[in-house]
């Protein structure tokens, strides 16, 4: 018994309405990467956050170095030399790497023999000592708000390391990361298993499974379905257990049919809360049945380019012309009505109202109109139809179906939800932006085809993605912005993933523009 | 009997905060050396909800009801006022301030005019509702224009009006015997004062029904309209609502204004209802409570009847308690405290009750 580090035993979870671990058990070796693969909604999460100490089981128990444990909370769980990396940071923007990293254990000097105050000084060079030791380079005196996703990633990995965790939990790691940030990272958590860590990796990346994990238990519907042993396993086969059907890796797509321009953007200039230029004389335009790809690095301006062409936020100058119209200083619900659809960026607190039921949210756009709304007073029994049929039709799970509370929705469903509403209000006019950031293969599968199908009906289709593959597989038009400037248009087979990559880092300047229309 | 279930479901909680606080505060009482059970009792004898065993001339239960009625009716006003604002993300903790503002508009302008009653009555609720929803709206646009946290404005405005007002009646309107403004013709009286019905003297409280029916308003409002989903949407979510396309600004502004117009109706209800005049330099209470009788009504306007009349039952109550009991009066407010306070730890009480359900099915099935 003594070789495994962790074991969870028949751990069973439950959740109003669904069962997110049911009977799960799994062994983990000491030193080893041991990767979590699943869709959205497979229970993957839940599962590592009851090893973190956030959940409580319902049913099952854990051992850690074969010894019982009832895990109760997080600090509980660091005591155990457990660590774990969010998806998102936890992190305080405004003070420094260092004073992060000490956080709640902070080494302490006594000034004047009494007066107990942090120890900053030994606080840096203890952290400097660390970084360089895993090879993790980072200045401790650097405030988190101006470093890069990648370094406040780094900075995570630090926190854990600086409270000796030996278990290390990363909850997808690489979902806003650049192909070179990817490359990085997978080589610190080698280096980090070398140094004798052990890994637990969420991810539902197979290349990267492939590339470093030693052992991978696939997990479908809150069910485990097998453990693998990755180097003597396709990826092929990897993907068709965490779907449970064959999944084709290849985005079919018809070779495109431009008709007219839908959007056309002319010297947009933005300007963000505090007063800096994010979005620097943009130009670019749309055809109906183009997908057009905004390839960039997080940070780089195109949430905000998004956001002004939806109108949430203002354009300092230029013009935006949605079919042929002057729509630069319109309001967002005229925007809305004229043929702009719009998947935000921030699911949460922009796409859904989270407190709002199934069947609200999926009206959002459309309450005000016949027939779900009539001389001011609206027709509930419409809301719950219209309800039904987007459930049905988009496969949107909940615990009860359209009166559930989208807060206590998956991650993935939610989305679902978002994108469904906004398919339905059929625009001109479709804005995607990070559509599939932390969804399972067969959602991003499913997502990529009803873009593509949106696409062959005639709509334009502006996508905005971190994920470098996506844009690959599904741009027509690439276009590259690195601090908040195009880089570069061209048609997509013109361009390598590896070109592009190079352009979003500002490592490859192009000096003129290339027509981006064929 | 789903939909029962639901209402039950909705009122468990603050029942069992009440249930808690008059234990608590039974257990006061006791310490004091009364009988927590008389006590209790004289407070729905002082209400008109029990008879007492005996009535002066022209009195009986009856008189004591219409006392009380008179008396909640402002009060759900109030808590409509905060209830509203609250749906929308907003905190109204101005209420007293603008009841204050209509109430003396209204007085001074239709209280002394001498105007008839059929004239002056229905322009007195007029006058509330507008003066209310005046001071609303400047509160709304402050933070919809300036960003100015509507907890600050409508703190600053009660004193405002608190000191203009007081300024105004010390200077042209006080009566010199009582100190405080001169009483309203009855004519402008939203309260049938001492009307003879059968051989009894009654207070005929004409407010209640206005009460009740903007109980039904609102709950439509929230339920059945597009403004309520808009509102909802931006007290939900700001980003949201914005996102959807909604005038978030314009919803804060209007949820403030129709806040400000049931205060206002609470504002005349009482100093032209309850009460005849208006004490120089006091803000009453009512305002401040109402934000507690909100949340023990959940913020739903039905629930804010009952939570409306359990809390002002207490303080209504307080001096037959005395007299019969001779517990004080002062412990009524303690009592009021209690409740409160228990019904604020709302969430505290649902997560302890989850918690005990979740552990009970654990232990089911171990055993089984």
């Amino acid at each position: 018994m003594a070789d495994y580090i962790v074991e969870m035993k028949h751990i069973t979870k439950r959740f109003p309405g669904i069962i997110a671990n049911d009977d799960v058990s799994i062994q983990i070796k000491k030193g080893e990467i041991y990767a979590l693969l699943g869709e959205n909604g497979a229970g993957k999460s839940t599962l590592m956050s009851m090893l973190f100490g956030m959940y409580e089981p319902d049913e099952g128990e854990i051992y850690i170095r074969g010894e019982k444990v009832k895990l109760e909370s997080p600090n509980h769980a660091t005591k155990l030399n457990i660590g774990m990396v969010h998806q998102h940071f936890k992190l305080v923007s405004n003070y420094t790497i260092a004073e992060n990293i000490i956080m709640g254990m902070e080494p302490v000097k006594k000034a004047f023999g009494f007066i107990p105050v942090v120890d900053i000084k030994k606080a840096n060079e203890e952290i400097k000592a660390l970084s360089e030791k895993y090879g993790l380079a980072v200045n401790p005196t650097d405030l988190i708000s101006e470093l890069n996703v990648s370094t406040q990633q780094r900075v995570e990995i630090l926190k854990m390391l600086y409270r000796e965790a030996e278990i290390l939990i990363f909850d997808e790691p690489t979902a806003v990361l650049t192909p070179q940030e990817i490359e990085f990272l997978l080589e610190i958590i080698k280096g980090l298993r070398d140094n004798g860590k052990t890994i637990i990796l969420i991810t539902h990346k197979l290349e990267e499974i492939k590339r470093i994990a030693d052992r991978c238990a696939i997990l479908n519907r809150g069910k485990l379905i097998d453990v693998l042993d990755v180097a003597t396993t396709s990826t092929k086969t990897m993907a068709n257990l965490m779907v449970g059907r064959a999944v084709s890796f290849e985005t079919e797509k018809k070779p495109a049919n431009f008709g007219e321009v839908v959007l056309d953007v002319n010297n947009l200039n933005v300007m963000n809360k505090q007063d800096f230029r994010i979005v620097k004389d943009v130009s670019f335009q749309i055809h109906a049945g183009e997908i057009l790809a905004i390839a960039g690095v997080a940070g780089n301006g195109q949430v905000e380019l998004a956001d002004a062409i939806a109108g949430l936020m203002p354009v300092h100058s230029g013009t935006i012309l949605l079919s042929g119209e002057d729509i630069t200083n319109m309001p967002i619900r005229q925007r809305t009505l004229q043929g702009i659809s719009y998947i935000p960026e921030d699911r949460q607190n922009y796409g859904l109202v989270m407190n709002f039921t199934l069947s609200e949210n999926l009206a959002l756009k459309d309450y005000f109109k016949e027939p779900y709304c009539h001389k001011g007073v609206l027709d509930h029994r419409e809301f719950f139809e219209n309800s039904e049929r987007l459930i049905e039709k988009y496969d949107i799970r909940s615990g009860q179906g359209s009166e559930t509370i989208v807060r206590s929705m998956s991650g993935g469903n939610q989305q679902k939800a978002i994108i469904a509403r906004e398919i339905e209000l059929d625009s001109h006019l479709m804005i995607f932006v990070q559509p599939t950031r932390g969804l399972d293969i067969g959602a991003i599968e499913n997502i990529h085809s009803q873009m593509i199908a949106e696409r062959d009906k005639g709509h334009a289709i502006l996508l905005i993605s971190l994920e470098l593959d996506e844009i690959m597989d599904c741009a027509d038009t690439i276009a590259v912005i690195y601090n908040g400037e195009i880089q570069k248009i061209a048609p997509a087979d013109t361009l390598t993933a590896n070109e592009v990559g190079e352009f979003m880092m500002g490592v490859k300047k192009q000096g003129k523009r290339e027509e981006a229309s064929v | 009997m789903k939909k029962e279930n639901k209402i039950f479901n909705a009122m468990k909680i603050p029942l069992f905060a009440i249930l808690c606080s008059l234990v608590v505060g039974g257990i006061v009482i006791a310490v004091t050396g009364s009988n927590p059970f008389k006590a209790y009792y004289a407070l729905l004898q002082g209400s008109g909800l029990a008879p007492k065993s005996s009535y002066a001339n022209y009195k009986s239960i009856l008189t004591d009801f219409f006392s009380y009625v008179n008396y909640f009716t402002p009060m759900i006003f109030a808590a409509l006022a905060v209830a509203v604002a609250l749906r929308a993300g907003l905190f109204n903790i101005g209420v007293s301030g603008q009841m204050l503002a209509a109430g003396f508009v209204a007085t001074v302008v239709v209280g002394y005019s001498g105007l008839g009653a059929v004239v002056a009555k229905p322009l007195v609720i007029l006058i509330g509702i507008l003066i209310g929803g005046l001071a609303g709206a400047i509160i709304g646009f402050l933070k919809y224009k300036f960003n100015i946290n509507e907890v600050v404005s409508s703190i600053m405005l009660n004193y405002i009006f608190q000191y203009v007002v007081s300024f105004l009646i010390n200077t042209y309107y006080v009566d010199p015997v009582s100190r405080q403004s001169v009483e309203v013709s009855q004519a402008a009286r939203l309260t049938l004062m001492d009307t003879l019905v059968g051989n009894l003297k009654i207070d005929i409280p004409l407010g209640i029904i206005a009460a009740l029916l903007a109980v039904v308003l609102v709950w439509f409002l929230f339920e059945k309209t597009k403004l309520g989903y808009e509102l909802k949407a931006v007290g939900y979510s700001r980003s949201a609502a914005k996102y959807a396309g909604i005038k978030v600004g314009k919803c804060m502004v209007l949820s403030m204004t129709i806040s400000g117009m049931l205060a206002g109706l609470a504002g005349v209800t009482y100093y032209l209802g309850y009460v005849g005049s208006i004490q120089p330099k006091v803000l009453i209470s009512t305002g401040f409570d109402a934000i507690a009788v909100s949340l023990l009504g959940s913020n739903n306007p039905f629930g804010i009847i009952l939570s409306s009349m359990l809390i002002t039952m207490i303080s209504k109550g307080s001096t037959y308690m005395k007299s019969v009991a001779g517990v004080d009066a002062e412990i009524a407010s303690v009592i009021t405290g209690i409740i409160l306070l228990f019904s604020a730890c709302n969430a505290y009480i649902r997560w302890m009750a989850e918690k005990r359900k979740r552990e009970k099915n654990r232990n089911a099935k171990e055993e089984k």
